[in-house]
């Protein structure tokens, strides 16, 4: 057939032009690079970042030009919606990928694993410093080798914020709320008294599933990348969800959108929310000012009462310029109390590194929360979040744990058993074993 | 009775036209007020005052001008080119036979079924090794050649009277002539709906362009409005006001060639 | 009738006469389509296929011979995506064309006052911008205060849980599509029946042929090709359906929305399994080819009868 012969002959010259034998295996190298510290870094660096992230680097890039001469850090804003789309593509290709690249912490397990040539190691940068960062998001950001890839950057610290105004004309001490059952029991009597539901969560998203897992130190895997979805823990947590919804305690709104009008039309008492919600109350719904409260996450026994929702880290691809300079601009943002602070005062990005907790920002009232030191119940709780382990298919794992959440919550499905069945499809779908 | 068939007929258009334009209803009044008020419920019906200070904000945070200027400029040159491309390569698969025909029509073909997507990472390493990333060309040439541009002109050029290309060869006319004195003319209507097509597809285009650019400045509008849709804030504004204007540019080239439409038309309606 | 045309939908009569003698302009002619795509798309095509027959774990890629292929058969998933899209093509495509030839043919009319306001309006949602679709439309489906069920609220329908239901989702899906696509297929059918020329029309008038009868023996039979185009092309929309589940419901409720693009770049661009992915790409070339063909082979001109040319 001389047309086959034609596509064969347009292709081997297609691949001789480009050189690339195998369309997108990424990177060949059989080991991750390293960058060593430099005390003093020269020449430019691009990054990526978005929304104010962006405008927190570009804010700070000017800072550090200044006071590191011979440097230009450019940084671009690549929009969130899809970022990873872009980031995705150049780790595949193995080319195309800026200096320093921003990756949130629920993505950093599966890139990691996935591409474990792909990155940067950073040990000799900022090795020295696991313990001043927030413990979940180090172990997020901690590579198959145990090494560290990524430098944490804003941590999504969640705890309870609830209506003043609802819970006290229910006659619920706020501070009385530190069980689920003591939660779900102030619900109906706000239920009762004001015709408010208790929350207004994203059932099909699993996030409030996935916190109320991480509180206990659960999730959908264990410490060993066994499938633990269906532990003890993970029953209870799912549970307390489907007891609250059969209660009609629950209203269930769309992402983010569906959460913010929801807030915004006062349709629930309590927000199981991150710290960054602050900044969506603040601008979205100014004419709620002194109508909130915020108190930690109730608790399961004697778990931890907060937990991980969001927050992202800077990394440095494997195919960086200018490896050196990277590492270094980043362990100067994100590893200094001061930059971290001036981050949380101008861009509301609240630090994943422990040392700028005690700066003063985080000490004082806020007028919005009634003159409540919310920052500061949000400091003490960081270093609380409970590490899980993310895995590399954790991806996988979220549309059948989502999906589980939906039977077990709407429709009335044995939350055992739609685990116990989640557990099994997780399996299949990674090679993973059940835990247990 | 033929009164109230001409009712009726004008009403159900109407009624669809209404649902055509309720969403664009919607980005009017959603581009005149703060991005707080389109969290409320119910949701606002009404024009409010916000409409320049969205503006002010809209050019500010994304250089709104320019980007608007950048996407000109690709679109159209994307659309003269891509346009000649798709209809050369439309008659020649329609009106003759050659070798490489099948060739081409596997590739049309090929090219149309295979999703896009994975072919974004080989095509994307083409670009890389070639030094094109951050380029106008990279965004630009690899999809010049439009499998459903092709398509769209053969299917029109398949109905093409023979006699017209004979009588035109008879006298005298080089292929090209031919192809632009006689042929094209008579598939107006259709070219003009492909150069609607094109322009539309290159001016909306996100995912390509989004993997080739890497300067804020140099971005094209959907780039532009992309970047505010951020983590923990959307300026739905913004981004309203910002899309109700880039469809502007779409509604000019949509009004000027569909004029070609009309331009046939007495040839060709039943008069009623 | 020879096979190679009959595939290709064409007509004979017109490429064979004009072909045999001339074959080196149509080359010409193709020539610059021809070199774009071998050298922009020879590759990746090339690199797609050969990668389905790959793995990548932990960062090394092997070669796993057709073990992407059998994994197709075994996956609940790819099955469902493959119904889903079924539905919603057999469902919306008829639908949309039908609504798409029908607006055309009334826009085309000569007594109609308006014309270009109306085309305008029915072409308008064919050009939003992605970006502005997705907001759009989450808005006017939410299940509180969302504007359709405000409307629907008006007329005393309860709200409609929209998103979050398994048929009710699928519905929004189908609706959502026929919204954005309707107007562009017009445009098309409306350039195609430009080309019809008068003396047609005159004919059957001549012959007292009704309304009906003029549209259904003289319009629709001239509209063939441009019908065929539309048809395939929406046909292939359906089958690669992304951009609006993507948008509106993820995949979801219970992957009641799931279609086999948006599976295929939750497998790559998630889960970073690339070989799978272009596994379930070359099935859904196949797939997709099988529906091209049947639709190609269902609407050629059996009668084959010459048509008059224009003298």
């Amino acid at each position: 057939m001389k047309s086959r012969s034609i596509v064969a002959l347009a292709a081997v010259t297609a691949l001789s032009l480009t050189g690339c034998a195998m369309g997108g295996t990424g990177p060949a190298a059989t080991s991750a690079p390293a960058v060593t510290a430099s005390a003093k870094p020269t020449g430019s660096i691009t990054v990526w970042s978005w929304d104010v992230a962006a405008t927190a680097l570009k804010r700070l890039a000017t800072e550090y030009q200044s006071s590191h001469p011979d440097t230009t850090i450019d940084v671009v804003d690549i929009g969130y919606d899809n970022a990873y789309d872009k980031i995705s593509v150049g780790l595949q290709a193995g080319s195309g990928l800026p200096d320093l690249v921003t990756i949130e912490t629920d993505h950093a397990s599966g890139y990691l694993s996935q591409f474990p040539q792909g990155f940067v190691k950073l040990d000799s940068v900022i090795g020295d410093k696991k313990a001043d960062f927030d413990p979940s998001k180090w172990a997020a950001a901690t590579g198959t080798d145990g090494g560290i890839y990524m430098v944490p950057w804003d941590s999504g610290t969640v705890a309870l914020y609830y209506r003043s105004d609802y819970l006290k004309a229910a006659g619920v001490d706020p501070n009385s709320l530190t069980t689920w059952d003591a939660l779900i029991a102030a619900g109906e009597r706000i239920k009762a008294t004001t015709g408010h539901t208790l929350m207004s969560i994203d059932v099909s998203s699993g996030a409030t599933f996935g916190m109320l897992m991480q509180q206990q130190g659960a999730w959908i895997f264990d410490a060993q990348g066994n499938v633990s979805v269906n532990s003890p823990q993970a029953v209870q947590a799912l549970t307390v969800l489907k007891t609250i919804h059969d209660k009609g305690l629950l209203k269930n709104v769309k992402g983010w959108d569906g959460r913010v009008s929801s807030t915004k039309a006062g349709d629930s008492a309590v927000h199981p929310e991150a710290v960054w919600w602050i900044g969506t109350l603040e601008s979205e719904m100014k004419e709620l000012s002194g109508k909130f409260g915020v108190v930690p996450l109730p608790a399961f026994g004697d778990s931890a009462r907060t937990a991980a929702n969001g927050g992202s880290n800077l990394a440095v691809p494997a195919q960086a310029k200018n490896p050196t300079l990277a590492a270094d601009f980043a362990a100067w943002v994100l590893a200094d109390a001061k930059n971290q602070a001036s981050m949380m005062e101008k861009e509301g990005l609240f630090p994943a590194y422990l040392p700028a907790l005690t700066e003063p920002i985080f000490n004082q009232p806020d007028k919005y929360f009634g003159g409540q030191k919310v920052y500061q119940l949000f400091a003490e709780q960081t270093a609380k979040i409970p590490p899980v382990n993310f895995t590399g298919d954790a991806a996988k794992a979220s549309d059948i744990v989502g999906n589980a959440v939906v039977a077990a919550v709407l429709n009335g499905k044995d939350p055992k058993t739609v685990l116990d069945d989640a557990a099994k499809q997780i399996a299949t779908a990674t090679g993973r074993q059940i835990a247990g | 009775m033929k009164r109230l068939g001409l009712v009726a007929a004008y009403a159900a258009l109407a009624l669809g036209a209404v649902v055509s334009l309720l969403p664009f209803w919607w980005m009017a009044i959603a581009s005149t007020h703060t991005t707080s008020e389109l969290f409320a419920t119910p949701l606002p019906w009404l024009p409010g005052p916000q409409l320049l200070e969205n503006l002010a904000r809209l050019e500010q945070s994304t250089e709104f001008a320019r980007v608007m200027l950048n996407s000109l400029g690709i679109a159209v040159v994307y659309t003269i080119f891509s346009t000649l491309v798709s209809a050369m390569a439309g008659y020649g698969l329609a009106k003759f036979r050659f070798r490489g025909r099948g060739v081409l029509l596997g590739l049309v073909l090929l090219t149309m079924m295979i999703p896009m997507q994975v072919l974004l990472v080989p095509l994307f390493q083409m670009m890389a090794s070639i030094g094109w990333i951050d380029s106008y060309q990279a965004v630009i040439l690899p999809f010049l050649a439009n499998a459903f541009g092709i398509f769209l002109m053969r299917q029109a050029f398949l109905d093409f009277p023979d006699s017209l290309v004979e009588a035109s060869r008879i006298d005298g006319a080089g292929e090209l002539r031919t192809f632009y004195r006689v042929v094209l003319p008579v598939a107006l209507p259709q070219l003009a709906a492909l150069v609607i097509y094109t322009f539309m597809s290159q001016w909306n285009a996100f995912i390509w362009p989004l993997l080739m650019l890497n300067t804020e400045t140099s971005y094209t509008v959907p780039l532009a409005l992309n970047r505010m849709i951020g983590l923990t804030h959307v300026d739905y504004s913004g981004l309203m006001l910002g899309s109700l204007l880039a469809t502007l540019p779409l509604l000019l080239v949509f009004l000027f060639f569909q004029k070609q439409f009309i331009a046939g038309l007495l040839g060709g309606a039943v008069k009623g | 009738m020879s096979a190679a045309a009959m595939r290709a939908g064409g007509r004979v009569r017109s490429s064979t006469r004009l072909g045999r003698r001339l074959a080196r302009p149509g080359l010409w002619f193709s020539l610059p389509a021809l070199a774009l795509f071998a050298l922009f798309f020879a590759y990746p095509l090339f690199a797609s296929l050969l990668q389905s027959f790959f793995t990548t774990k932990g960062g090394v890629s092997r070669p796993v011979g057709a073990a992407n292929y059998v994994r197709l058969t075994e996956d609940p998933l790819v099955a469902q995506s493959l119904v889903n899209a079924l539905i919603i093509l057999v469902v919306q495509v008829p639908l949309m064309i039908v609504l798409a030839l029908g607006i055309a043919y009334v826009l085309n009319q000569s007594w109609l006052r308006w014309r270009t306001g109306f085309r305008l309006a029915y072409f308008l949602p064919a050009v939003t911008t992605l970006v502005a679709y997705s907001v759009v439309f989450r808005v006017m489906l939410a299940t509180d205060g969302g504007l359709v069920n405000q409307l629907l609220g008006v007329v005393g329908v309860p709200p409609v849980d929209w998103l979050n239901n398994e048929v009710w989702a699928k519905v929004a899906l189908i609706a959502s599509i026929t919204w954005r696509w309707t107007g562009y297929n017009m445009v098309i059918i409306l350039a195609g029946l430009q080309a019809i020329p008068a003396e047609q029309y005159e004919a059957a008038r001549v012959d007292g042929a009704g309304r009906w009868a003029t549209f259904s023996q003289v319009v629709v039979p001239q509209l063939r090709a441009v019908l065929v185009f539309t048809t395939v092309t929406s046909t292939i929309g359906a089958l690669q359906l992304f951009d609006e589940n993507f948008i509106l419901t993820g995949g979801g409720p219970n992957n009641a929305t799931l279609t086999p693009v948006l599976y295929l770049y939750k497998v790559a661009f998630r889960q970073f399994d690339f070989g799978y992915a272009n596994a379930i790409a070359w099935l859904l070339v196949v797939i997709i080819t099988i529906a091209s063909a049947l639709q190609f082979w269902f609407t050629r001109d059996r009668d084959a009868r010459p048509r008059k040319a224009v003298r």
